[in-house]
């Protein structure tokens, strides 16, 4: 199947010697989801932000057949390119519902209205809570409304930093069962970057495994499917100092 | 010495009169909050570009440029008013990438050439600008309302109102409210922050441009007359937080009624005095302006 996203030595430097990510390449099809799992600093969120065009890298980030390194975020948006960050940057001054409209700006009306629809359907948490202020929402439904505000532009790739961060483990879990509703409708490919790999591997397809800025080890889901496999990959390639964070929410 | 009744008879009138005021410095300070909100600058232009603005209808109109009719001097002055928010956008937007501060200092730039092109153009002389308002007044409740002051309320009302709903109701609206509270939100959201910040840039002027007009018939236009009316939208602006729609409309009216009361009872000649007292007293008091905004985030 032809790659919806071919990621090619892609390099980020953090002003003029600091580098965050080194040489990294990897391929995303259409109704895939990619997980890139590593501790804190390892580059994660650096090769997420670049795809999304919100820093500048050097290599190649070829989308739908098109280079898009130059490409304005907007742009990238336009083209199905929607970024979910770890911090949710929810606009908490806004409502609930005008968060959602902010995520389907580029959209028609009547296409923002349907795809409102939708989300608040798949996530009904904050369906009730639509005309509040979203600064109320507590952190579960924010990160409900962050990746909810992201599939209202219709995107084709979904990069999802980090949604289980600071959820406890029946939110984690509630949000990983929506994103396996997500990824079972259409070619949404997603790029999910996480610490949690007992719930990572029950979405993904492929691993990639990050250490210090590189791609260290690969895996396709079904090769981790038994403990004993998943412990020798975290022990191979993200060592024991990582062991407890990427399992801690298990 | 008047005595106390008689001193309280004022009180009414002075009032009504404030808010008329207020209301035009509220449109002053709305200019100023749109810009900062969504840029991040603060608009030092906006009087002096306001001012060319006033003497550019005064020039369309009078044969000093051409003889148009007055509506028509009116809309010509502010397509000239937008292009200059353009042309100033596209010179502070690189500068407001690298810092928030250098553009500000550079509105002040904008602001002088403004000031200079009035003075190249139109001479340092005061010269007259008569609307054509409604000349009538009728004495109610003790209050004489003038055509004047209708006009304002109205024109005030209708923008200030159509402004907020834009804000509040249009998709624009949310867009501006997005880029004012989080950018990098609305960037990745995919919005063209400056396509709305130019939205702000020209709502801004064309605001300038309405305060400006309807605050001449009671002062006279001269190339400093806007500019100081537009420092009194800056105190009120102050007074609302500066980052606060409603609180520069609010700001406005008290800013306007108190420097009434005080101009009357006290002394005119100590007005601007009274009028930073006001302020240091304010921040002091509620140090993000009177309509500082509680709550906040929940993680």
């Amino acid at each position: 199947m032809t790659n919806l996203l071919s990621v090619k030595n892609l390099s980020v430097f953090y002003g003029a010697s600091a580098q965050a990510v080194e040489n990294v390449s990897f391929d995303v099809e259409p109704g895939k989801v990619t997980a890139l799992l590593g501790a804190n600093g390892a580059g994660k969120s650096s090769i997420m932000k670049a795809v999304a065009g919100l820093i500048s890298a050097k290599g190649d980030i070829v989308y739908d057949g098109l280079s898009i390194g130059e490409l304005p975020i907007r742009e990238r948006v336009r083209r199905g390119i929607v970024y979910v960050p770890e911090r949710r940057e929810i606009v908490g001054e806004l409502s609930v519902r005008e968060n959602l409209v902010l995520g389907g700006y580029q959209v028609s009306t009547g296409e923002r209205r349907r795809r409102m629809d939708t989300v608040l359907e798949l996530f009904p948490e904050i369906a009730n809570k639509v005309d509040g202020g979203a600064w109320r929402l507590s952190g579960g439904e924010q990160q409900m409304l962050a990746i909810g505000r992201g599939l209202m532009s219709g995107p084709r790739l979904l990069l999802l930093d980090e949604p289980s961060l600071g959820l406890a483990p029946l939110l984690i879990r509630r949000v990983f069962e929506r994103l396996a509703a997500i990824r079972g409708e259409g070619d949404l490919a997603i790029v999910l970057v996480e610490q949690n790999l007992r719930m990572t591997m029950r979405l993904c397809d492929d691993l990639h495994f990050l250490r210090s800025g590189r791609i260290v080890g690969r895996r396709r889901a079904e090769e981790l499917k038994d403990e004993a496999a998943r412990q020798q990959a975290i022990d191979a390639y993200l060592g024991a100092s990582e062991t407890e964070v990427v399992t801690e929410h298990a | 010495m008047n005595s106390v009744p008689d001193l309280l008879l004022d009180l009414f009138p002075l009032i009504w009169s404030g808010v008329v005021t207020g209301c035009l410095y509220a449109l002053g300070a709305l200019g100023l909050v749109m810009i900062f909100k969504s840029s991040r600058v603060v608009n030092f232009s906006h009087g002096n570009v306001a001012g060319l603005a006033a003497f550019l209808i005064y020039g369309f109109s009078s044969g000093v440029l051409l003889s148009l009719s007055w509506g028509v001097a009116v809309l010509l002055a502010v397509v000239a008013v937008v292009a200059v928010a353009f042309l100033s956008y596209a010179i502070i937007a690189p500068i407001m990438a690298e810092s928030d501060l250098t553009a500000t200092i550079t509105t002040l730039g904008i602001g002088l050439i403004a000031q200079g092109v009035t003075l190249l153009v139109f001479g340092a002389d005061i010269v007259p600008l008569d609307l054509p308002l409604p000349r009538f007044s009728a004495t109610t409740l003790g209050l004489r309302i003038t055509g004047y002051d209708l006009t304002v309320l109205t024109v005030a009302v209708v923008t200030i109102v159509g402004l907020f709903l834009i804000i509040d109701y249009s998709k624009l609206g949310v867009a501006f409210r997005a880029i004012s509270a989080n950018p990098v939100a609305a960037e990745i959201c995919g919005l063209n922050l400056r396509s709305v910040h130019l939205f702000a840039w020209i709502v801004s002027a064309v605001l300038g441009v309405v305060g400006a007009l309807l605050i001449v018939p009671t002062t006279f236009l001269s190339a400093t007359t806007v500019a100081t009316f537009m420092l009194q939208a800056f105190a009120a602006a102050v007074l609302g937080g500066f980052a606060s729609l409603p609180g520069a409309l609010v700001g406005g009216i008290l800013i306007g009624i108190l420097m009434n009361l005080f101009t009357f009872y006290v002394s005119p000649e100590f007005t601007n005095t009274f009028l930073l007292i006001v302020i240091l007293t304010a921040l002091n008091i509620f140090p993000n302006g009177i309509f500082a905004k509680a709550g906040g985030n929940r993680v």
